[in-house]
């Protein structure tokens, strides 16, 4: 019978022992055990809730699965997702995968930290220090048993990786409070959206650059010439620079490409590096066969930087956005070679699918001006170019390209991986509606 | 690597036993040690937080001289022993012992304690305090109504079918109640919180009543109109226990409809209420001590208490008043609350003219001989008093401050000299409890470090150098061995209890009644439960029934209450500087309704400033939904450096009766600080 921690909610309180336990055990710098309070600004229409949560290390774990250094392996003995810190890049792409926040960044340390289930404890017969910490008893470790669907507690959300947690705690309706009037909830704090961008910008560089550069490999190929090649490598320079300012770890940034069998963020990594040496072969060889070669491998390389975001967001809600890299390069190229047809087919596409998102847009103000202006400006340089008033004039090559910065900037607005604590606060939102 | 079992002797109603592991003079690992049934599950944050506090590099581990410049300098321990014995002695000389303000807070509780009094009476007394800042209100007003402080073993709550936690919130301050609770609910018990605030406990009941802060005792004497003349109270036992019953009833003046507009509970809650506790036998009330933080504190205790008494819940597994558990505290001559304020007489040499809630201007109206100097341990009257700014000055206008502190405190900053506290690994000592029902015997485990010493052995270096003559059975040499001598020695003579015993974990206090006052023996006047207490009336001039009597501090340039209770992080002013808790929990602030904020455009984060007559503070402002309409908080403790200071804003004032402090009837107005 597998084992793993035991949650009774009814009996938390959010003391935060387990947390601090956790640290004083492990000596991290950030907690890997956080006591979460749902519904803290007290809504009335649902509970409040706590949850104390670190790793389940789930069967699926796609922490591992994902990581492009191979820094994380499992424990035999326990079964424990266990990450090895000597070995992480810093590259944050498990928090991305994993829905339950398990893996925790320190800024101090610049890696990850995650919970190792004390499995060192565990192996001699003790229980992880977190469980053993609990002042209430709502935290345990101990033989999970099989929990049907009716006991399994409605608000967490299950998503199939096979977790080792078992959650316990009594359906609870939201507290009666005599008299209402005397209290005020504060919805604000919990309908706040997440904040714009969060220090993703050197991807978002990365990945436009890359698109850019292959785009203008292919157009060059349609074209029949080689790319300008001072140009083309400063594209492929710059997208490097942004891709590692993106790491905790630069110097170990090496290590990204280790996992190709199993993370796509290896695979885009190889990708990156074999798409790079085909470049510069390019430059130094000019050699046709090598400019199909690279072109080939570039559009393969985007297809890779769009999978790494379609694997980490399960409900591959970002599969269908116009901010792909894969579908802005082909448009691209298309309004770079003046090759109509394509243009409006695929600017058709990526037109339809914003659209359709800006009707959501709606309550956030900033998100729907910038979905506004990238429609704007790809409708005003998709005229230009059939037109060919003012195109091919850099003026309207600018405005054609800050559409796809913008799409590209949404696209990271609107990728939101699945993650356990928005899905609870959405429930809340719900209940309150 | 060794282990050994301890316990927590902070001023905590859970006192948990617990396992540690030292390794090379460090502590490695704190676990639970499930053999005390109280605490079983092990300490909170705060007791998991030792492996820091004892080894921090905040830690004051050398005594400090305060030079000319107001700086601190470290000086040996012999030089810090010579300037204070030299001073002691210059001012006995001069103005006589009484000079010398002994003052102790509630920093570490044990017998060894006692030791000080010791080197205090052969230095000749001094000028002690007396009253406590914390809850003698509420246990003058239980030990008049039924004799004795006590109540049921904390796992009898299991057994009850109704639980009213009325005024205190054990998920932040006595966090092991909470696995009782749970696990009562899980039977089918229903758990009602009464509490201005909606406390984290309060996400674990089913109902939560929201009176005007200071208004409990008319909501329970409303309650008790309703039980009474709905004829739903335990005639049986009103007739064999009670004294007062019909007097009691006769005076109930408070309607549902009256109540409603007292205290803004509605009439129609009311009525539910008194139902629910009358069919809901057995039901054990747990009042806090904050409510009876209010003038009328005691009375207030004393109609809440009512409620058990006149439906018949004492005495009986599950049923019972869960204010104070005094089982344990079986070494005391004289207990709690009586030792707040004992015989003239029999105190000698100590003087008794300050009191602990207007320290300020008691110390500076002491006169024959005046206040010169004062000596400090295990206390931080700067914060914690009410009335600082009086406290403060009143320190400042001594000659010489001792202070005995592990940290720099507010109040260790004013010290002439600091000397450095033992933790509580560092001496042997035996503490009971106020909530649970073991006495605990805590290990002296590891060496202090630097030159730290227990207040016993300063105190017997001091006698030394003061040439005064040396009891050693009172004043014992240092060394732990002498320590645990000298416990042994002080425990002789109560059954069944030895040290020996006492060091295989923590014992169940000899003569402990499980379920308290089930021999139906009341030690009042009368031997009955007294809702008649001619002694109340006689002893603090208040009416001799439970009585609610209004506020009237009501002012409508200052029409915020504020409420300064403890907060999760910390015990007092404990524990909030370790790191451990900073980074655990959130940041301290003042907490303001939605509705009070935005009136005066406050967003959490601002810097605010809270004024009264008294004074004005400046703190950080946390919009809170836990907190109504009417009411600020801000948790006691928070060091002035972190922006706390609440009592820069409260005014020393008596509760009723007990000697306490009113904390809570304070009012203030708040505004963005620019």
């Amino acid at each position: 019978m597998a084992e793993g921690f035991i949650f009774n909610h009814n009996n938390c309180v959010a003391c935060g022992a387990c947390s601090a336990a956790c640290v004083l055990e492990n000596k991290w710098t950030i907690s890997p055990r956080t006591v979460y309070t749902y519904n803290s600004p007290v809504l009335p229409a649902f509970p409040v809730l706590n949850l104390s949560l670190a790793c389940s290390h789930c069967k699926t774990a796609l922490c591992l699965e994902g990581c492009p250094s191979s820094a994380y392996y499992r424990e035999t003995v326990t079964g424990a997702v266990v990450i090895d810190d000597t070995k992480c890049i810093g590259c944050r792409y498990c928090q991305w995968n994993c829905p339950y926040d398990a893996p925790k960044y320190s800024p101090e340390d610049r890696v990850i930290g995650k919970c190792n289930l004390c499995y060192l404890r565990v192996k001699d017969g003790w229980m992880p220090a977190c469980s053993t910490a609990c002042p209430t008893g709502a935290l345990a470790y101990g033989s999970l048993i099989r929990q049907e669907a009716s006991e399994r507690v409605a608000w967490f959300p299950d998503k199939g990786l096979e977790p080792f947690v078992e959650l316990k705690g009594s359906s609870r309706s939201p507290l009666r409070i005599i008299p209402e009037s005397r209290f005020d909830p504060e919805p604000d704090l919990i309908l706040k959206k997440a904040a714009l961008i969060d220090k993703e910008w050197s991807l978002i560089a990365f990945s436009f650059l890359t698109a850019l550069s292959v785009a203008r490999l292919i157009s060059s190929l349609v074209e029949g010439n080689f790319p300008d090649p001072l140009q083309f490598l400063l594209l492929i320079v710059f997208a490097a620079l942004f891709s590692l300012l993106h790491l905790g770890k630069k110097n170990r940034a090496w290590r990204a490409a280790l996992n190709l069998r199993s993370s796509p963020l290896s695979r885009e990594i190889g990708l990156f590096i074999l798409y790079s040496v085909s470049a510069v072969s390019i430059l130094l060889y000019q050699l046709p066969v090598l400019l199909i070669v690279t072109s080939v491998t570039g559009l393969f390389l985007l297809i890779a930087v769009d999978a790494v975001y379609i694997f980490a967001d399960n409900r591959k809600a970002v599969f269908l956005h116009s901010g792909q890299t894969f579908l802005s390069a082909l448009l691209m190229v298309s309004f770079f070679t003046g090759i109509i047809l394509p243009f409006i087919f695929i600017a058709t596409i990526r037109l339809t699918a914003s659209v359709w998102r800006l009707k959501s847009d709606r309550t956030e103000h900033l998100k729907f001006v910038m979905r506004f202006f990238r429609c704007a400006l790809l409708i005003i340089s998709g005229i230009s170019m059939i037109t060919k008033i003012s195109y091919p004039e850099t003026g309207v090559i600018i405005l054609f390209l800050s559409g796809e910065l913008l799409d590209r900037m949404l696209f990271y607005i609107d990728f939101k991986p699945l993650n356990i604590n928005r899905l609870i606060n959405n429930q809340i939102i719900e209940a309150e509606k | 690597m060794e282990e050994f079992i301890t316990a927590c002797p902070r001023n905590c109603y859970s006192t948990c036993s617990f396992r540690v592991q030292v390794e090379n003079n460090t502590i490695s690992r704190i676990f639970p040690y499930p053999g005390n049934l109280a605490t079983p599950e092990g300490p909170c944050i705060k007791g998991l937080s030792y492996i820091e506090r004892t080894h921090s590099s905040d830690r004051i581990i050398h005594p400090l001289r305060r030079t000319s410049s107001g700086r601190f300098e470290k000086i040996t321990a012999d030089d810090a022993l010579d300037i204070i014995s030299d001073k002691l002695s210059r001012l006995k000389d001069l103005y006589g012992p009484e000079s010398i303000l002994w003052y102790r807070g509630s920093g570490m509780s044990g017998l060894v304690n006692d030791i000080g009094s010791s080197f205090w009476k052969s230095f000749g007394g001094a000028t002690t305090t007396y009253g406590n800042l914390c809850w003698p209100a509420g246990l003058e007003a239980v030990r008049l109504t039924l004799g004795q402080v006590k109540h049921n073993v904390p796992w009898d709550l299991e057994n009850a079918k109704t639980i009213i936690i009325w005024g205190k919130n054990p998920a932040e301050t006595n966090i092991q109640e909470i696995a009782f609770i749970s696990c009562a609910k899980e039977k089918g018990c229903k758990v009602i919180v009464i509490d201005p605030r909606r406390t984290p406990t309060s996400d674990k009941a089913d109902m939560l009543l929201s009176p005007h802060p200071g208004t409990d005792g008319a909501l329970a004497l409303a309650i008790a109109s309703v039980l009474i003349r709905e004829n739903m109270v335990d005639r049986k036992f009103i007739n064999d226990h009670v004294k007062g019953f019909d007097e009691f009833s006769d005076s109930l003046s408070i309607s549902p409809e009256e109540g409603e507009r007292i205290t803004g509970i509605p009439a129609f809650n009311i009525h539910e209420l008194a139902h629910i506790i009358a069919e809901g036998s057995p039901v054990s009330i747990i009042p806090g001590y904050g409510l009876q933080r209010h003038y009328n504190g005691g009375q207030t205790i004393r109609s809440i208490l009512s409620l058990s008494i006149i439906t018949g819940n004492l005495g009986k597994p599950g049923a019972g008043f869960n204010y104070a558990n005094l089982q344990s505290y079986i070494f005391d001559d004289l207990m709690e609350p009586l030792s707040y304020y004992p015989d003239k007489e029999k105190d000698f040499p100590f003087r008794r003219t300050v009191s602990m809630t207007n320290l300020g201007r008691d110390m500076s109206s002491t006169s024959g001989p005046p206040l010169k100097g004062a000596w400090i341990e295990r206390g931080n009257p700067i914060l914690q008093s009410p009335d600082s700014g009086m406290v403060v000055k009143a320190f400042a206008d001594l000659e010489f401050r001792v202070v005995v502190e592990q940290f720099l405190t507010d109040t260790a900053a004013i010290g002439d000299i600091i000397l450095p506290a033992k933790d509580i690994f560092e001496q042997s000592d035996i503490i009971g409890s106020y909530w649970s029902p073991y006495v605990c015997y805590k290990p002296g485990i590891t060496e202090p470090p630097g030159e730290v010493m227990p207040e016993s052995e300063i105190y017997y270096h001091l006698a030394k150098r003061l040439g005064l003559s040396i009891d050693t059975s009172q004043l014992p040499e240092p060394g732990n061995g002498n320590i645990e001598k000298w416990l042994e020695n002080r425990i002789r003579g109560y059954s069944n209890l030895t040290l020996s015993e006492l060091k295989k974990g923590p014992v169940l206090a000899p003569g402990l009644q499980h379920i308290a006052y089930s021999d139906m023996k009341f030690e009042t006047p009368s031997g009955k439960i007294e809702l008649l207490s001619s002694e109340a009336a006689r002893k603090w001039g208040i009416s001799p029934l439970p009585e609610y009597i209004a506020d009237d501090t009501e002012d409508k340039h200052y029409p915020l209450s504020l409420i300064t209770p403890n907060a999760a992080g910390r015990i007092h002013s404990q524990f909030g500087n370790l790191n451990i808790i900073r980074t655990t929990l959130p940041e301290p602030a003042a907490e303001l309704s939605p509705f009070d904020a935005k009136k005066r455009r406050i967003i959490t984060g601002d810097r605010i400033r809270i004024r009264n007559s008294e004074g004005e503070i400046v703190t950080r402002a946390r919009i809170s939904g836990r907190v109504p309409r009417g009411i600020i908080v801000l948790p006691n403790g928070i060091w002035l450096s972190e922006g706390g200071g609440g009592n820069h804003l409260i005014t020393g004032r008596f509760t009723d009766i007990g000697f306490g402090a009113a904390f809570h009837d304070t009012r203030v107005e708040v505004e963005k600080a620019e």
